[in-house]
């Protein structure tokens, strides 16, 4: 892979059950639906923000991971929305510009570098859910 | 000597108490009699350890039956998004393109509902892209065809008892309920709001649509008290979804 990119198993948000659980897994939730993700083969992108976009229907992170050749790419995060990060204890300030993040994505499946937020892991080491239904269970 | 004229002390005390009884009920805007439903309501979102109260969990929507003329498209499409989301490519819909619920999904409330009883009007405004729908109180229905076709149509109600009664016509047929359900345009909404408990509301909506559906079609929302909670502003500014040229969502990245 030409990304610093990793398979993670899928206990590993086990700690955030609490939060993923506070919505229901209601497909009246998802302002779209989620079927262009990949719920199952989930990676891990490690990299820098460029941006963090506090904004309706969704919020957005852009970051760039360095790759394997040295040099990095651009990589565009899908999260929920300000109401429901507000919810699982986000804040419109959580991110800035700049800071060191690892986010676990369910990527897009027609393998352009972007993806939706299951879980996102601050510099500090805390730890944030996109309150996402567990399994990404999206049917309409 | 030119004084100003002063009343006596009791006039003068009868003329303010009687303005503000007249303030007080320009603010409050409702009468006594009426149940508060003013605030903010929203859904019992399940919760770890937490059991909600079992008025605040109606049965879902079963399936409604629709005439044949809708039907077979019907059918058709939700065949479609269901192939299309197994794919990969989902279909565009609505919400897609930014586009608010309208009536009767703005009533699922999938963030909060707030609810101002003023006289004469009872307002709802949902959060997510801050749609409003407007209830006029004791005013009849207009005709169908004097309603401009809109995504909230024309709500009017009246006070049965403790129940709020309110008929929704003028829904623009591009809107769609319930996955995607169609109507036509001589649907009626026909809902009842009551108070369970001061802190619980329920909202029984019947569909009525001889066009569309072969019989009314009811169901229940139920909704939970805020309290303390703020409106959000929502504004659809940076959706990054759009429609391809065949018909899919697909997302637009962001550069550096």
């Amino acid at each position: 892979m030409d990304i610093k990119a990793s398979a993670r198993a899928a206990g590993s948000c086990a700690a955030l059950c609490g939060a993923l659980a506070l919505l229901a897994a209601s497909p009246a939730l998802a302002h779209h639906s989620f079927a262009m993700f990949d719920h199952v083969n989930r990676i891990t992108v490690a990299g820098t923000v460029t941006d963090f976009q506090w904004t309706n229907p969704h919020v957005f992170i852009e970051m760039d991971a360095p790759d394997a050749s040295g040099g990095s790419k651009h990589y565009t995060v899908e999260c929920a929305s300000p109401n429901v990060l507000t919810r699982v204890g986000w804040k419109f300030n959580l991110i800035k510009r700049g800071d060191k993040i690892s986010a676990l994505i369910n990527p897009l499946k027609n393998g352009q570098p972007g993806g939706m937020l299951e879980t996102v892991t601050l510099a500090d080491g805390r730890t944030f859910s996109d309150s996402n239904p567990p399994g990404g269970v999206f049917e309409r | 000597m030119n004084t100003p004229r002063r009343r006596r002390p009791a006039a003068r005390a009868l003329a303010l108490a009687s303005m503000a009884a007249v303030l007080a009920a320009g603010a409050a805007g409702v009468a006594a009699a009426e149940p508060d439903i003013t605030g903010v309501w929203g859904h019992a979102f399940p919760r770890p350890g937490v059991t909600p109260d079992p008025r605040l969990l109606p049965p879902p929507p079963g399936d409604p039956e629709l005439t044949p003329a809708y039907a077979e498209d019907y059918r058709k499409l939700r065949e479609a998004e269901r192939a299309s989301d197994r794919a990969g490519q989902p279909l565009a819909n609505a919400s897609t393109q930014c586009l608010p619920d309208g009536m009767p999904q703005m009533m699922f409330a999938i963030y909060p509902l707030e609810i101002l009883q003023t006289k004469g009007q009872v307002t709802m405004i949902e959060e997510a892209y801050s749609q409003v729908r407007r209830v006029y109180l004791d005013k009849p229905q207009l005709a169908i065809d004097d309603v401009p076709p809109g995504y909230f149509g024309h709500s009017v109600g009246h006070w049965e008892g403790d129940v709020l009664v309110v008929d929704t016509v003028g829904v623009k047929e591009q809107v769609k309920g319930f996955k995607d359900l169609p109507h036509s345009d001589q649907m009626h909404i026909e809902e009842r709001l009551q108070l369970l408990t001061p802190d619980i509301l329920q909202d029984q909506v019947t569909i009525v649509d001889p066009k569309a559906l072969v019989k009314p079609w009811s169901f229940t929302f139920a909704y939970q008290r805020v309290r303390n909670y703020e409106m959000l502003e929502y504004v659809c500014e940076n959706n990054r979804e759009y429609v391809d040229q065949n018909g899919v969502t697909q997302v637009r990245l962001g550069g550096k």
